[in-house]
């Protein structure tokens, strides 16, 4: 935690209620999309988010100085999410979300949509824990660290969710979208 | 290195997620495998496309929607910090409480060991050792030297006794004994241990030839 964040914590907790929206502000995209990543479902992901922010400024007094204050955040949305069941998405949802940006846009985007469903499509075969640790290793870039810090396990164990994760994945788009790989990169 | 260790490897490998160590053995058999290689190749499309697809997609609150949601989170205060009723403990409290626990019950032991008596040692070890035969001549048998000193720890039984008068009584005149075997029973007063002893011809033979 670097000393504007610390000093934003101390102003909140003295009484500055509006010191929270300069603390939290730097990941509030990263809170939605995080979320929409999880529960592939836009209403969800800001449900998600929002007792993410709550819970952050309820229980801010608790929060340990010494840890990263982003991974803090990210391990509450973590539970909130737990706390909702952790569903696997439907085949609704995946087509909801293939259609979102294609519904009014160019050719192109209509392949692209079709590629992310399939993609999308393979990440539900995970388990929730694997995909949690896919999402923040793999798409949102988090270190083994800093995975292992989010959700509460050790680096070995995280290693043994992702190889998991990824065999698994690999496995589906072998199996389901043989051409898939050329057309994602 | 075995493909199918390499096999276990290469998923973290793509991402770069494997220990340097193990990187560098799996990297030497990539070089010699090219169905290892080809695996690995694999993963890192796959994740080059997931990393692709999913990077576009950011999702953000409109200016009104994050004004709303920040009036709404801030409307009560922070709670006050409480700690859980363990959290004043040490993390590690189970395991000092543990060596503790378990330096204190060796010390019991040892301490134990030090101050209660020693057991009881078998009745075969309060045995005196078993005298040697005198060499010298056996003293002039009689009936008043036979009879048992009043300070001995033991005693003679009655029936000996008259046993080894019987026999001073058979005494030849030239001094030698009348029979072969002479066997002695002491008994302890005490513990009641019985000793026994037999004493024959040859022996007083020898003793005499001194």
């Amino acid at each position: 935690m670097d000393d504007k964040e610390s000093r934003l914590v101390e102003l909140v907790l003295s009484g500055r209620k509006e010191a929270f929206e300069p603390l939290v502000s730097p990941y509030r995209s990263l809170l939605l999309t995080l979320a929409f990543r999880l529960s592939r479902n836009v209403e969800d992901a800001k449900e998600i988010s929002q007792e993410t922010l709550m819970r952050a400024f309820r229980y801010l007094g608790s929060f340990d100085r010494k840890r990263s204050f982003k991974n803090w955040l990210l391990q509450i949305e973590m539970n909130v999410w737990r706390g909702r069941g952790a569903r696997t998405w439907d085949e609704r949802t995946l087509h909801e979300l293939a259609t979102r940006d294609a519904a009014d846009g160019p050719e192109e985007k209509l392949a692209e949509a079709e590629v992310r469903r399939k993609l999308l499509a393979c990440l539900q075969g995970l388990s929730p824990r694997e995909r949690e640790v896919f999402l923040l290793r793999d798409i949102e870039g988090r270190s083994i660290k800093e995975t292992a810090e989010v959700l509460r396990l050790s680096s070995l164990s995280i290693r043994v969710h992702l190889s998991k994760a990824r065999g698994k994945i690999r496995m589906l788009v072998k199996e389901r979208f043989p051409g898939l790989m050329g057309e994602g990169r | 290195m075995t493909c199918s260790r390499a096999r276990k490897w290469i998923a973290l490998h793509a991402g770069g997620d494997l220990h340097s160590r193990r990187a560098r053995r799996l990297e030497t058999h990539l070089r010699k495998c090219a169905g290892c290689r080809a695996e690995l190749e694999e993963h890192k499309s796959i994740l080059d496309a997931v990393r692709g697809i999913a990077g576009r997609e950011t999702l953000d609150w409109s200016e009104t929607e994050w004004k709303s949601l920040m009036a709404q989170t801030t409307r009560k205060r922070p709670e006050a910090v409480r700690l859980p009723p363990l959290a004043a403990f040490p993390k590690r409290a189970w395991a000092y409480g543990s060596a503790v626990l378990l330096l204190a019950g060796i010390s019991a032991l040892i301490l134990r060991a030090l101050i209660s008596p020693p057991a009881p040692l078998p009745v075969s070890e309060k045995m005196p050792p078993t005298p040697l035969p005198s060499s010298r001549p056996l003293p002039g048998w009689t009936a008043a030297s036979a009879a048992p000193a009043r300070d001995l720890p033991f005693r003679i039984p009655s029936e000996q006794k008259a046993i080894a008068r019987t026999a001073m009584a058979a005494r030849p005149a030239d001094g030698k004994p009348a029979q072969d075997v002479l066997s002695l029973t002491l008994v302890s007063q005490e513990t009641g241990l019985r000793v026994h002893w037999t004493f024959n011809r040859n022996f007083e033979w020898e003793e005499k030839r001194r």
